[in-house]
């Protein structure tokens, strides 16, 4: 270290405090992540660096700088925007309009009876078909959802985990019968089975034989699909489930991990499937941190992959897709949220992204808009072709702050990794609960500090916005979409030869029992015209369904706010409520349906009973009936329905009314809260609903209110 | 129609708000409670009460859910109540018993009611006997009582059923020592859970550990007979075992009398226990109304008086209002 640049140091120290009268030592800022950054960083910071290394260049060693030489100066990241609603025909007009205004790559989202593995026939899907991705129920339907799309040319990225199986087969034959040699396909399948159970909620199987038929799928492809990356391993819901950087980071290399191995137990090399192996990682809004984000992720998979004895330099190579982040995205004042996504799109370019989803400014309020998905569209265009980020590979190599907090979390998420290694990997780690727990419990910080203001977002707890602007909302009217599945599925059940489909199903059936590799099985019985329904329940007779248990936190809410009074003013009233009614007020919060957004729900409960209110929590996946037998049967005051997947305007009404038939003189309040477009509101007051809490809701608030109702009503009677 | 009418008519709204009435702390309500209980008791059902106590997180929901979707498999009626620990730092609860009971509790032979704890002693909160007298008059015929065993809380959750069952699981036969007598003492049958998978053979050693335990012990008067079974909730395998003992053990009890005899000794119980409280209550509230605990405490501290002085001086203060 010269001494010219400690004296300059020490006379920065020096100003530093002169102008904000504190010293530089202290001057420390705080993240989710519990890393501290400092006002200033220097060279001094780049010697501490040990995971990172410094003389790599972009596609060097340890990858840190990019998983190419050249990167965007050669061909710039892959647009690929996430999509799909209603029937297989719309959602293919979307794409071929946005495939013509520039988009590059496909990326499918189906609706979540077909996640779940249900016909859009099944009693149990009734408000969910068409609603928040496109119904497939048979390979009919994957022929005309690529219709005029050649398969052979087309990058297909599909997100589908639970019925995986089923799928990929009929994606798989709608090729076949294009004329595309499976071999030919290129694209990527989602087929992350353990983030199901952490936070996506989309599983089928119990872990173990979900974790089969992931490796089944590695298998297969890696022998039959060259070009065809065999899974997705995602960050991305885990961070939008509420994980800060650290964990999201941690977990999803550790699933990988246990990927690795699960294929690896299948008797391939790991060099037969890793280059085939890909990533997704989502992108928020703390700018740099994303950056250095994707820099350690691909810093840490090399090191996991040469430990795993990798020798292809493909193997080493962490490649991934990113979406910016919904849940940073606002349903007040909804135009910033242009502005937020662009940020975040920006960190995940110079983070080194390999192809990207941006969100549109409506994501709090509905599925995206013809006209909100242009905007999402045009801010990668914008960014590609206009500001210039395409000229130079990782132009942040070398920022003392950047290279630091690389370095910070790589170390970070190691010690998580090496802890879920002791514990036997993250399978194990995934049936105790104890990963999902953990991003609860950062969820619940998260929501602590937007309500007590301690962190600012613009137009919900500051700079609000006194004229909010309307905007237009996708309508699907899922009655119309599900009388059309309906049709298609019985015209195709009346034609097809259901004697070779019956055979295909019990031989399918009978592969599961003796563990044999069950792709192609899968893809006999979709060609046979099986529906996706049918092909998931020949398995579930051997594997049966999974019923999640899940475990909450406690008291992280409260702790946020220990000497706030607008929380010990609920709290007291909770308290007041008891002495003169003698119980606490008792709330029952629900999910039904297939919607498996359970963020919301969650936070909500742990913070009310932080209140002290008494929570009921129902599990996921309740029918309206079940809901109003157990609201029923705990004589509870209120039950607060979390909804977010666009099933209300069916289910809300159902749940009334089998509140009505079990009790005809039920005066119990129900309250609605999740993603409900305005449009919607009067829908459901007509229904009776007591009040509605949409996003961004402040929970102190929300309970207040809440505990004022269930007072006024018991007044009434 | 009355509230008492309308429970003995099995309507589900009328129980719930009957179980809420007995759990209720508000004074009226109390009144109003005993009045109803008075009713009922003259009104007794069939119904047998089964508990199942063990540590967090042993498998006592699943267990109930597995069993439970066994029994209304053979068209029983089957009321439930899980209590559940409540939070001591905040006063609420999240009450998430029903998360792991999904089966049954769409079953419309079934009634589950969770109730928070409040940190009562045993786990048992105030109105579960109370609750399980009015699902036995709505004619359930099996009552199942889920409680969270810890030390002492056995004693108080077994004098409110005719089967007390303690749930363990695989690997727990060396805690066996400390509590040895006092389980054996209570309970009547023992479920070994999570007999599956790679903890099959640790499950059988803990099967074996309890059975030697229990033949150490066996002169025992409260109960006669107790067996130790081997389950899997989540497998679903032993259910036959755990019903077949059950109607064993009630049989025998009827035949032999010890079962009247039982519920005879609880009533006592419950008696002394109701008095117990009221008094504690009582005394609580000439406590607090005295005011003068801080007060001494502030001159035990300061050295004017003795500790054993001024607990003389409080309670002769009390005693003597
Ligand atoms: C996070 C998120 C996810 C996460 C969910 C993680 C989890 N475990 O919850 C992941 C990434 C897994 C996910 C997946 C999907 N998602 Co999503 N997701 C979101 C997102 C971005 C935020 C939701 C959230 O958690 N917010 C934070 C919590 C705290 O807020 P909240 O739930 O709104 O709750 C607040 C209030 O609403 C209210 N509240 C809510 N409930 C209750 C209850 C009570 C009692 C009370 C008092 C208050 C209350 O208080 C809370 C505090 O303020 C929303 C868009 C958005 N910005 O809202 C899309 C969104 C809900 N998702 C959507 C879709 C389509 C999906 C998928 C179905 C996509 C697909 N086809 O594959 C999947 C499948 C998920 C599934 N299984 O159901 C759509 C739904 C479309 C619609 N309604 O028309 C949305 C609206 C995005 C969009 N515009 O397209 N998603
Ligand atoms: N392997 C195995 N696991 C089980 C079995 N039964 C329950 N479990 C698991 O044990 C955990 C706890 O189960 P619960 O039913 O919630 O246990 P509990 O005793 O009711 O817990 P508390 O009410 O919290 O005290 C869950 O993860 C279950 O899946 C079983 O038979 N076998
Ligand atoms: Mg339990």
């Amino acid at each position: 270290m010269t001494d010219k640049f400690r004296e300059n140091f020490d006379n920065w120290q020096k100003s530093f405090e002169k102008e904000t009268k504190q010293s530089s030592d202290k001057a420390i800022s705080d993240t989710d992540e519990g890393i501290e950054i400092k006002p200033v960083y220097t060279k001094d910071d780049l010697k501490k660096l040990s995971f990172v290394e410094e003389n790599s260049l972009p596609g060097q060693w340890p990858y840190t700088r990019g998983p190419k030489a050249s990167m965007y100066t050669n061909r710039p990241w892959t647009i690929r925007q996430y999509a799909g609603f209603s029937t297989a025909e719309e959602s293919n007009e979307f794409y071929k309009k946005n495939l013509e205004s520039g988009q590059k790559g496909l990326s499918v989202a189906f609706d979540l009876p077909t996640h779940r593995g249900y016909d859009s026939d099944d009693d149990l899907v009734m408000g969910d078909v068409g609603k928040a991705g496109v119904a497939i129920d048979t390979v009919e339907d994957m022929k005309i959802l690529f219709n005029e799309i050649p398969l052979d040319k087309m990058s297909v990225s599909m997100t589908m985990n639970g019925a995986v199986l089923p799928v990929l087969s009929a994606f798989v034959v709608a090729g076949e019968e294009q004329n595309v040699k499976k071999n030919l396909l290129s694209g990527t399948i989602q087929n992350d089975i353990l983030k199901e159970f952490m936070v996506r909620n989309t599983y089928i199987y119990p872990p173990e034989p979900s974790m089969k038929i992931v490796a089944d799928i590695i298998e297969f492809t890696s022998k039959e699909m060259p070009k065809f990356n065999s899974i997705s391993i995602s960050g991305y819901h885990m961070q939008e489930a509420g994980a800060d950087n650290v964990l999201e980071l941690a977990y999803t290399l550790a699933d990988g991990m246990e990927y690795v191995r699960a294929a690896m137990s299948k008797g391939l090399d790991v060099d037969d499937f890793a280059p085939r192996l890909s990533f997704f990682f989502a992108i928020g809004t703390d700018f740099f941190m994303e950056i250095a984000k994707l820099r350690a992720a691909r810093t840490l998979w090399s090191k996991i992959m040469r430990d795993f004895g990798a020798k292809n330099e493909k193997s080493l190579i962490l490649r991934t897709h990113c979406q910016t982040s919904g849940v940073s995205l606002t349903e007040k004042d909804p135009y910033n949220n242009i502005i937020r996504t662009s940020y975040e799109a920006m960190s995940a370019i110079l983070g080194g992204t390999q192809s990207l989803h941006t969100n549109s400014f409506d994501e709090a309020i509905a599925l995206p808009t013809d006209e909100s998905a242009r905007i999402a569209r045009n801010t990668q265009l914008i960014l590609q072709n206009e500001t210039g980020v395409t000229k130079t590979v990782d132009p942040l190599a070398g920022s003392y702050f950047v290279e630091s907090l690389t370095e910070e979390l790589s170390q970070k998420a190691w010690e998580i990794i090496e802890e879920i290694e002791e514990l036997g990997g993250m399978t194990k780690a995934v049936k105790a609960g104890i990963p999902k727990l953990k991003i609860e419990e950062s969820a619940t910080k998260k929501q602590a500090k937007v309500d007590s203001g301690n962190r600012v977002v613009v137009g919900v707890n500051k700079f609000k916005n006194p004229h909010e602007p309307s905007v237009d909302v996708r309508v699907i009217d899922n009655n119309r979409v599900r009388d059309d599945q309906i049709k298609k599925i019985e015209s195709i059940k009346g034609s097809r030869n259901q004697k070779a489909v019956e055979k295909s199903l019990s031989d399918l059936t009978n592969a599961a029992k003796e563990n044999l590799n069950l792709l192609a099985y899968s893809i006999e019985a979709i060609k046979n015209r099986a529906t996706i329904g049918e092909v998931s329940k020949a398995l579930e007779e051997v594997y049966g369904r999974h019923f999640a248990t899940s475990l909450s936190v406690s008291g992280v809410y409260g702790k946020h706010f220990e000497n706030d009074e607008d929380f010990m003013n609920v709290k007291d009233k909770v308290e007041g409520f008891e002495k003169s009614n003698g119980r606490r007020p008792r709330v029952l919060i629900v999910k039904m349906g297939q919607d498996g957004h359970d963020r919301g729900a969650k936070i909500v409960a742990t913070s009310f009973a932080d209140m002290g209110f008494d929570v009921d929590m129902g599990p996921l996946f309740q029918s309206p009936k079940d809901v109003a037998k157990d609201a029923i049967e705990n004589d509870v005051h209120a039950i607060g329905v979390s909804t977010l997947a666009a099933g209300h305007k069916t289910l809300v009404p159902e749940l009334m009314k089998s509140l009505k038939e079990l009790d005809p003189n039920s005066k119990m309040i129900v309250f609605v809260g999740g993603v409900i477009p305005e449009q919607d509101y009067d829908f459901l007051y007509k229904q009776n609903i007591s009040a509605i809490f949409g996003p961004g809701s402040n929970i102190i608030e929300s309970a207040e209110k809440v505990i004022d109702l269930i007072s006024k009503n018991l007044e009434l009677k | 129609m009355k509230l008492a009418e309308k429970i003995i008519n099995g309507e589900r709204a009328a129980i719930a708000k009957a179980i809420t009435l007995v759990e209720s702390s508000k004074p009226d309500d109390r009144i109003e409670s005993r009045k109803l209980i008075s009713q009922l008791i003259d009104n007794p059902g069939k119904s047998i009460r089964v508990g199942f106590s063990g540590p967090p997180g042993v498998g006592k929901s699943t267990f109930i859910e597995s069993f439970g979707s066994y029994l209304v498999g053979k068209e029983l009626k089957l009321g439930i109540l899980a209590i559940d620990p409540s939070s001591q730092i905040t006063g609420g609860s999240i009450l998430g018993d029903k998360t792991r009971m999904i089966e049954i509790s769409k079953n419309p032979n079934t009634f589950i009611r969770s109730t928070p704890s409040r940190g009562s002693l045993g786990g048992i909160s105030n109105g579960t006997r109370e609750a399980s007298i009015i699902l036995d008059a709505a004619g359930y015929d099996y009552i199942f009582i889920e409680t969270v065993g810890v030390g002492q809380s056995e004693v108080v959750a077994s004098n409110l059923v005719d089967i007390f069952s303690l749930i363990v699981g695989p690997g727990s036969g060396d805690e066996l020592q400390g509590i040895k007598k006092g389980i054996t003492e209570y309970a009547d049958i023992f479920i070994v859970n999570k007999n599956d998978g790679n903890l099959k053979i640790e499950a059988s050693k803990t099967a074996a550990d309890y059975k030697s335990a229990i033949s150490y012990y066996k002169k025992n008067e409260v109960s006669s007979s107790k067996e130790v079974l081997l389950v899997s909730a989540i497998e679903q395998t032993g259910m036959d075992e755990v019903i077949n003992t059950i109607q064993e053990i009630v049989l025998q009890n009827k035949k032999n009398n010890s079962f009247e005899s039982k519920r005879c000794e609880q009533l006592k119980f419950w008696l002394s226990e109701e008095i117990k409280n009221i008094m504690q209550l009582d005394i609580q509230r000439k406590i607090d109304k005295a005011g003068s605990i801080g007060h001494f405490s502030d001159r035990i501290i300061n050295g004017d008086i003795s500790m054993y002085d001024a607990i003389e001086t409080i309670t002769d203060k009390l005693q003597s209002e």
